[in-house]
This record gives structure tokens, C-alpha cells and sequence, in this order.
């Protein structure tokens, strides 16, 4: 029995279908098998950021709606042997499922899969409920501006509300240089504010622009501290140690990334 | 015309094919179908539904109307129960694509928009991707076509597919798929026909070489 892992933000555009693209990715280089499952009907993007979307045949709510089985609408990833994706529909909305059918769903996935991450819509309503029904962990990315921040800790509210406890923190988007002349907030800030555990931290990169548009996750990029960034994430996910390094060394910014994502000693 | 215009219905073999016709709102065609059925209950009593077809309405919509024939007429929906008879379903295909029902549209299609024609498909404008033409007959496309197209969508493999810039992110014709190729390919340069071949989709341009 697999394990299933929400992906919210509250906030659009803080990264949640990349942060579920390159974890799901991830997960399985370390050789699990892993279903990512888009649950913005509507607004699907899941697909174009892993380049599956001339796969696309059926989708969750014929899956929902019992127009095909959950095996045939999987889509298999084309690097990865043990990854698959079950993308959103585009021409209904997010009223089309219910929360039961989600349960169901990712009940009927997790037997199937190691790990099956749900990347969530943005917004609080039908669609973040439906996400969140079948998960019993969640991870919320969120970005240093105090909107993302209020957003979050909204999230994490309603989350504590539907039973999801300890939710897990990934910053995305960060800019060392910006935070140590302190015009960017800092990670300890946010932990103070949004109070729960940090999986990871991801650094502002250009190599995500360039991967997104080319629906390849970053995290493939072992020359990309995004993608390492999200590697290390992927390694926390499963239980494994990977050290967070101390923010405040003061040496050029190269080699202060590397510490803060553990490529350097 | 009458105000009857909202719905047809007309029998085929598998039952009684409901059409609801676009430009009408929800209410106006709940209201012509309880006329229509009212003036002629003994008529569809214990009639068998095979499917309602309208792009416009939602599925709780077509819930509802189905719930009032069912519960109030009578009436039986079997279109669930899958027939699997082939015989039935290539007398029922649709046989227009030389002359036959066609439909205009006029516009760009965007993203989550579908179009689902029991005939042909003219498009005067784009097919943007995530946009999806559904048509049981050919489809055209006076623009560029970079979304999903899915021609004899009831099994006809004569059905093609033409577009000034063919780049679909998938194409079928009846029961074939095809899909661009991953990463990067030679974009079309010339407008460009696509119909089935020994079970594959072919796309070549249709104009002479000048």
C-alpha cells in the first residue's frame, strides 16, 4: 500500500505542477513507482510540464465516471519505467468529481503505486477539497513574498481542519543574494510564521523556465541546483537524511548555494 | 418556426436519439421537452432513449432532463448498456463526409472547449492546444490546428483531416491515434491533408507542388 501525498499552495503560480513533476521524477529515478495525478480539472498543466500531453486519451473523470478503467488512462512516462500519469480533464470542471470519488480513486492508486502525488489547484474551494479527500500527507510550497506566505497558512489551516496534520514546507523560488541583502524574506521567518516542518528549499533558477517549456522535469539536469534541490526533496520523501546546510555563510553565492543543498562540504 | 425547435427526436435503431439543439438556455429546453412529451405521452411511454446529444449542456443537465423522462414519462435510458453488435453500429456511421451535414464555426477554439459534430467539421480560425474537435465526419480547419481532432469519431476510416498549419498535439481518424513526436520536428510549411492508410495516419500536403 502505497502512500499519497497532496501538493497545495492556496497561491497560483508558486510552483506546485513543477514541484509534483520533479518529485514524482525524482521518486522514481530512486527507483519507485510513482503515479502523479493532476487534479486541476479544467486547468490541467501537469501534462505540458512532463511533455505527456500528445499522450492524452482519457482522462481522471472518465476514470470517475467509469467511461474507462483507471489503467487505461495512466499514462507511462517516457524516461522513467515506473512513473505514470493520471491527467486532469480539460473541457469540464472542477465540479465534475466529488471528494468520495477522489478517496476512492487514490485508494485504488495507492494500492498500484509506492507513491502517488496529487497536484492541487490553486484556490480554496471544490478542487483543493477534492485534492486534499484521498491524501494523508501534504506537502505546501510557497514562495518568500507575504502574500504566498498568507496563502499558505491559510492552506495549512484548512488542512489541519480535514485531518491532515504536519504538513511539510518546500520553498520555492528563493534568491540567496536578495535574502542576505534582506529584500527577500528569509526561511526562518517563514518557518516562524507558517510553524511547520521544512522539507526543502529551491533555489530561483533559469534552468526551470528552460525545462518547463521543453516538458522535461529539471530534476533529470545534474547540472541544475533546482534539480538538486529537488533530488535532495525526493531522498526526504522517503525517509532518507539529506542535511539542510546553514544559510548564514558568508562567501561568494556559488559555493553558498552548494552548501545550503549539500553538494559541498 | 415553432418553439418547438429546442429539441428533435429521432429513432435509429439502437432507440431514440434526443437532439438538443445549441443557442437555446437550460430552462427553455427543459420547458420544450415537457411540451413535447406532455402532447404525446402515450406515445413515449416506455420508449427507449439511446442517447441525448447537445454540446451545450452539462452532464447534471442532461441528468436532469434524463431524470424527468425516466421518473414523469416513463421512458428507458439504455444508453449505457454497450452494444457491441458492429453490424448495427456501421449502418449507424455516419455517411456524409462526401456530401453531408456540415458544420461552421466561425472563431478561435481555445483550450477546454470541445466540439462534438454528428458530421463535418469546418473551422474558420485556430484550434489552439487543450481545444478538441470531435466530428463524425471530415474536419477542416481554416487555420492552424494544434489541438486534438478526431475525425470519423463513429468509426468512419475514410474521414480526413486538413488544416493550413496540421501541428495537432494528437490526430485521429475513427479508430486510429496518432500524436506529434516528442521534442523537436520539421513544422509543416504548406497547408497539409491527414487521412488513414493501411491503418496509419498519413499527413501529406494536398496542394500540387508548384
Amino acid at each position: 500500500m502505497g502512500e499519497a501525498i497532496v501538493i497545495t499552495s492556496g497561491k497560483g503560480g508558486v510552483g506546485k505542477t513543477t514541484t509534483t513533476a520533479n518529485l514524482g521524477t525524482g521518486l522514481s529515478q530512486l527507483g519507485y513507482k510513482v503515479a502523479v495525478v493532476d487534479a486541476d480539472i479544467g486547468l490541467r498543466n501537469l501534462d505540458v510540464v512532463m511533455g505527456l500531453e500528445n499522450r492524452i486519451v482519457y482522462d481522471l473523470v472518465d476514470v470517475v465516471e467509469g467511461v474507462c478503467r483507471l489503467k487505461q488512462a495512466l499514462i507511462k512516462d517516457k524516461r522513467y519505467e515506473g512513473l505514470f500519469l493520471l491527467p486532469a480533464a480539460q473541457t469540464k470542471d472542477k465540479n465534475s468529481v466529488t471528494p468520495e470519488q477522489m478517496r476512492k480513486l487514490t485508494n485504488d492508486l495507492k494500492e498500484m503505486f509506492d507513491y502517488v502525488l496529487l497536484d492541487c489547484p490553486a484556490g480554496i474551494e471544490q478542487g483543493f477539497k477534492n485534492a486534499i479527500a484521498g491524501a494523508e500527507k501534504a506537502i505546501v510550497v510557497t514562495t518568500p513574498e507575504i502574500s504566498a506566505v498568507r496563502d499558505a497558512d491559510r492552506i495549512i489551516g484548512l488542512l489541519e481542519a480535514s485531518e491532515l496534520r504536519d504538513p511539510l514546507l518546500i520553498v520555492n523560488r528563493i534568491r540567496i543574494d536578495m535574502v542576505r541583502k534582506g529584500d527577500m524574506m528569509n526561511i526562518e521567518d517563514m518557518i516562524d510564521i507558517l510553524a511547520i516542518d521544512l522539507l526543502g528549499v529551491v533555489p530561483d533558477d533559469e534552468a526551470i523556465v528552460i525545462s518547463t517549456n521543453k516538458g522535461e522535469p529539471v530534476v533529470t539536469e545534474n547540472n541544475s541546483l533546482a534539480g538538486q534541490a529537488y533530488r535532495n526533496i525526493a531522498k526526504r520523501i522517503t525517509g532518507e537524511n539529506v542535511p539542510f546546510i546553514n544559510m548564514e555563510v558568508t562567501e561568494n553565492i556559488v559555493t553558498k548555494l552548494r552548501k545550503i543543498f549539500g553538494l559541498a562540504k | 418556426m415553432t418553439e418547438d425547435n429546442a429539441i428533435e427526436i429521432k429513432g435509429t435503431k439502437k432507440g431514440l436519439l434526443i437532439y438538443i439543439k445549441p443557442d437555446y438556455d437550460f430552462i427553455t429546453i427543459r420547458e420544450h421537452l415537457i411540451n413535447k412529451l406532455e402532447k404525446t405521452q402515450f406515445f413515449f411511454k416506455g420508449a427507449k432513449i439511446f442517447d441525448i446529444k447537445g454540446d451545450m449542456l452539462s452532464n447534471e443537465e442532461k441528468e436532469e432532463l434524463e431524470n424527468i423522462m425516466t421518473t414523469r414519462y416513463k421512458m428507458h435510458i439504455i444508453k449505457n448498456e454497450t452494444m457491441s453488435n458492429n453490424d448495427v453500429e456501421t449502418q449507424d456511421m455516419f455517411q456524409g463526409i462526401n456530401e453531408g451535414n456540415t458544420r461552421f464555426l466561425k472563431g478561435t477554439i481555445r483550450s477546454g472547449q470541445k466540439i462534438d459534430f454528428c458530421g463535418n467539421v469546418v473551422i474558420l480560425g485556430d484550434v489552439n492546444p487543450g481545444a478538441q474537435i470531435i466530428a463524425a465526419g471530415n474536419i477542416i480547419v481554416m487555420g492552424s490546428l494544434r489541438g486534438i481532432a478526431h475525425a470519423g469519431s463513429d468509426g468512419n476510416i475514410d474521414a480526413c483531416v486538413a488544416a493550413m498549419y496540421l501541428d495537432p498535439t494528437q490526430l485521429r481518424i475513427a479508430d486510429v491515434i496518432a500524436r506529434a513526436p516528442d521534442g523537436d520536428y520539421e513544422k509543416p510549411k504548406n497547408p497539409e491533408l491527414a487521412r488513414i492508410k493501411e491503418n496509419m495516419v498519413y499527413i501529406e500536403p494536398y496542394l500540387n507542388k508548384k
